[in-house]
């Protein structure tokens, strides 16, 4: 297999049901722009939590974007709820979160709640292309336990000041100590680079 | 004596439609897809520029609803609303400054949500900012090419989260 970085990597998002979740009609506008641009044809859009849940329930949707503050209760409570629930069909799909708020404890409550990774706010077509890139091209397990139920959260921080931590009461992740106020976007992919990928 | 619980996880590997269907071959190549993106963004610019004057006043009538007898309850509601729009949308249109202003605002507007006492000054600065940035020869400039602004607006955030820390303990 060639050893391509992420920004080698082509996607084809053609026929992939990409779903847009964001309260700013500008917003949606900008990133449907942006999806149409890398080859992305259906895509949908919602912007209050009653359109998202019947959107979610009624179909399946390959990937979603969602905004950390989605109202009311937020992108990451979305996120939770959607990878708790047995019996919701999208329950695995890549949920990439968009956020402005690059604090790094935000960032890792993201991780948290079982996103996938992270976009900074405001997005540049760079930027979103090479994380949806991420997604399509880093292979990561899913983690089942008690607590939790997502991609697996086990991470080397790579080049990050604070080395690697271990969460309490979860003895299988790996997380970093908080530091700092906000993150830029490559400290972001750190926090969501997996080493152990193909690992069980 | 009791045994303690196992902590037990379950791992498995799983290949999504997302994951199989993006890596077929046919697709836009990055620099390709990143070229049609940003020549839809520069399409939009026109238009963005009325969209912006729009938000801005959305803004300034939200902050006069906190004053005085035009007293709005929803005011901060509204002025996070639209001041956190300016910060998402800003910087992809290529006015990083307003995204950066307005970002600054949200944590003010945060700080306030802590029950720091609104500041007609605090808010006039960073209104008087935005719709300065706006303009030429301001609108194409970064945070790091205005020290003086950018300095002095994250100063005033410190001040407010600190003033908000002491408040609370």
């Amino acid at each position: 297999m060639t050893n391509l970085t992420i920004k080698e990597r082509t996607i084809n998002l053609g026929d992939l049901v990409i779903l847009v979740a964001d309260p700013n009609p500008y917003l949606r506008k900008l990133i449907f722009g942006m999806l149409r641009g890398f080859g992305a044809n259906k895509l949908l859009e919602v912007d209050g939590l009653p359109s998202l849940l019947q959107t979610l329930t009624g179909q399946k949707i390959d990937i979603l974007l969602c905004d950390m503050r989605f109202p009311p209760i937020g992108g990451l409570k979305i996120t939770e709820n959607i990878r708790r629930t047995e019996s919701n069909e999208n329950r695995t799909m890549p949920i990439l979160i968009m956020s402005g708020d690059g604090r790094e404890t935000t960032i890792k409550s993201a991780r948290d709640a079982g996103a996938n990774m992270v976009v900074a706010k405001p997005i540049s077509a760079k930027s979103l292309y090479d994380r949806l890139a991420w997604i399509a091209f880093t292979p990561r397990k899913f983690v089942d336990t008690a607590t939790y139920f997502g991609p697996d959260r086990r991470f080397k921080i790579e080049g990050y000041p604070n080395g690697v931590g271990r969460r309490k009461g979860d003895n299988v992740l790996d997380v970093a100590e908080p530091v700092g106020p906000t993150l830029a976007q490559d400290d972001i992919d750190s926090l969501f680079s997996a080493t152990r990928t193909g690992q069980s | 004596m009791v045994e303690p619980i196992k902590n037990t996880a379950r791992i498995f590997a799983i290949d999504t439609r997302f994951q199989k269907m993006a890596k077929r071959p046919g697709g836009v190549p990055r620099d390709v897809a990143v070229k049609r993106a940003e020549k839809f963004i520069d399409e939009l610019k026109p238009e963005f520029v009325i969209w912006l004057d729009t938000e801005l006043q959305e803004l300034s009538a939200a902050v006069r609803g906190a004053e005085g007898s035009s007293f709005d309850p929803s005011w901060h509601k509204r002025a996070y609303r639209t001041s956190s729009r300016l910060r998402d949308v800003g910087g992809t249109m290529g006015y990083e400054m307003i995204s950066f202003i307005a970002g600054n605002f949200c944590e003010v507007l945060d700080v306030i949500d802590r029950g720091i006492a609104y500041d007609r000054d605090v808010m006039n600065c960073h209104l008087d900012s935005l719709f300065l940035v706006k303009t030429e020869p301001y609108r194409n400039l970064t945070p790091e090419q205005l020290p003086e602004m950018t300095n002095g607006l994250r100063r005033v955030v410190e001040f407010a989260n600190s003033a908000a820390d002491r408040t609370v303990k």
